[in-house]
């Protein structure tokens, strides 16, 4: 690895990094704060709206149906819209820069121009990227923790269980960065890439989602990654779901290594 | 000792061809100039050699060493400033030396200093805030501080006005001086005629001239004109060598495509008043041979 690319990958991405994590920070805050108060009323609301019990169904993996414990709430807490989102916007905006951007921008020029291995430009990058990516996460479980602070009635979750989640959420998002790599290497322009990524995440979002109703979309739902993150799991079991753990690594490092391999063997063309 | 060689270096680009069966020898020392019209193959030869871009077939060697496979090997020992420089935004300069000094792994501020003084380009703005001349600067200080072995600089003094251009020839004469080779490319040719002292000239991706400066003169056509004392009958028999474009009684305008000597030997049992022989006519040759439709080399 290469101090000068560390240092320069880490000054592209901390503003990135910085405002997707107060964004994560925030929205924790905001559920942690708000879902314990609304325990009570939660199986209500559930019950009256059909199309939102499948949706949390769809994220959570599991019908909780009227009995809402605290378990299921911090589950949700884990798996809203949001808080996914901001996870893979932040994951796809830092690992789609190398090669796509750096091509996009012209840049790509300079960069290897220098003494040093595309595969070691691409290692140094995605040092940093993971190391964000664990920011990002840290900056949520604070978020998490503040909220249970200052809120009225907290979601009084064992720590482990709840770094078992984190873990999870880490690889799914190292599940999406490694996609973004290989779709970056594959491309000369970055907006590209980041579209293909999108894709990919948004069609593992609707065959989560359709799957719940859909036998046919049931069938193939293992192929969405969205299969292999289901908090409410270990935050009631408290186990490590050792499989899911390991499917989003894999797809995480096999991608990933892809895209290694197609960068070294690909021509960079900025013009 | 061989800096660079190119062996029947082919790149396509799909069905369009970048560069083909480019042939090229540069030995240490020397100031080398590749010269070609916009698209001719200049960039293409040197994304090849920066091991940018993997040859269709052939080879491209830096100090005996494949540009594709040991591709950061042979970067180490040289300095490269791109044709359409981008750096950073982010960047000032010195931290721009800074990172390069950090994937060089040496420490190359003392030297970008001095470059920049010379160079009269302050350091401490950033790329974003810097004009285009501003960045070229800054790009050819990064291409020069570790002093490489080799310079490869695609089309360095774009962008750069002609008090810089100037310094930057004179450093790059001290660079060959001191043994250093620079392989550079450019569109101009009075740029090439002051400071190369070989050069190939590459048109539609094929190699059609490289030779010494000097040859190249010797083959670049003179305008000569010869006075007559008097009209004599042998005035309507030109020489071969002597194209005749203009003519009185008493004066000829000439091209000369042979050697002085020829000239001279041929003049000397004739009544002549004054004759006046010009510089050889680079550009007139380099203009042929960027458009003469097939690739051999003009006689």
């Amino acid at each position: 690895m290469n101090s000068g690319v560390i240092i320069k990958t880490a000054r592209e991405i901390w503003v990135p990094t910085l405002m997707f994590g107060i964004g994560l920070l925030l929205s924790e805050i905001l559920l942690a704060f708000v879902l314990p108060s609304v325990e009570k009323d939660f199986g209500g609301i559930i019950s009256q709206f059909k199309l939102f019990q499948t949706l949390l169904k769809a994220l959570l993996g599991t019908d909780i149906g009227d009995k809402v414990g605290p378990e299921a709430l911090q589950a949700i807490a884990w798996v809203d819209p949001v808080v996914l989102a901001l996870v893979w916007a932040h994951v796809i905006v830092v690992c789609t820069r190398m090669p796509s951007g750096e091509i996009d921008r012209g840049t790509a020029d300079v960069l290897f121009g220098l003494p040093i291995s595309r595969f070691n430009v691409y290692l140094s990058d995605t040092l940093v990227c993971l190391i964000a990516g664990a920011v990002v996460i840290a900056l949520a479980w604070l978020g998490s923790v503040i909220g249970g602070l200052i809120a009225p009635t907290s979601f009084q979750t064992s720590a482990s269980r709840v770094f078992i989640v984190l873990v999870n959420l880490y690889l799914l998002g190292a599940a999406v960065g490694g996609l973004a790599y290989l779709m970056s290497a594959l491309s000369d322009r970055r907006g590209r890439a980041i579209g293909a990524v999108f894709a990919i995440v948004l069609a593992s979002f609707l065959l989560n989602f359709l799957a719940q109703f859909w036998p046919p979309a049931e069938n193939v739902s293992f192929l969405g990654i969205l299969n292999y993150y289901r908090p409410i799991n270990p935050l009631r079991e408290g186990l490590w779901p050792v499989r899911d753990l390991l499917v989003l690594a894999g797809v995480a490092f096999v991608s990933w290594l892809a895209g290694a391999i197609i960068l070294i063997r690909r021509d960079i063309a900025t013009t | 000792m061989t800096t660079i060689e190119l062996h029947n270096l082919t790149r396509r680009y799909g069905r369009r061809i970048g560069v083909q069966g480019v042939n090229l020898t540069v030995p240490q020392g020397l100031v080398y100039g590749f010269l070609g019209p916009n698209g001719a193959g200049k960039s293409t030869t040197i994304r090849v050699l920066m091991g940018f871009l993997r040859p269709t077939e052939g080879q491209a060697q830096m100090f005996g060493r494949d540009s594709w496979r040991d591709g950061p090997r042979v970067r180490a020992d040289v300095g490269y400033l791109p044709g359409d420089l981008r750096l950073y935004p982010w960047l000032t300069g010195s931290e721009a030396l800074r990172l390069v000094s950090r994937v060089r792994r040496r420490n190359l501020v003392g030297a970008g200093s001095e470059l920049a003084a010379r160079f009269n380009l302050d350091l401490n703005v950033r790329v974003r805030s810097m004009s285009r001349g501003m960045r070229q600067k800054l790009g050819l200080i990064l291409a020069l501080a570790h002093d490489p072995p080799l310079l490869i600089l695609d089309e360095p003094t774009a962008s750069l006005d002609p008090i810089m251009q100037e310094q930057l020839y004179e450093h790059l004469r001290e660079a060959a001086a001191r043994g250093r080779t620079v392989f550079f490319s450019s569109h101009t040719l009075s740029e090439v005629q002051r400071l190369c002292d070989r050069l190939a000239i590459v048109r539609e991706g094929r190699i059609v001239a490289d030779d010494t400066l000097e040859n190249l003169r010797s083959r670049a056509k003179r305008e000569v004109i010869i006075r007559w004392r008097d009209a004599a009958p042998v005035h309507n028999n030109p020489p071969q060598f002597l194209d005749v474009h203009e003519r009185t009684d008493r004066q000829w305008s000439a091209s000369l495509n042979g050697s002085v000597s020829a000239l001279v030997q041929w003049l000397a049992d004739k009544p002549i008043d004054d004759l006046t022989i010009g510089q050889p006519d680079l550009e007139s040759l380099f203009r042929r041979y960027y458009q003469q439709p097939s690739p051999e080399s003009p006689r």
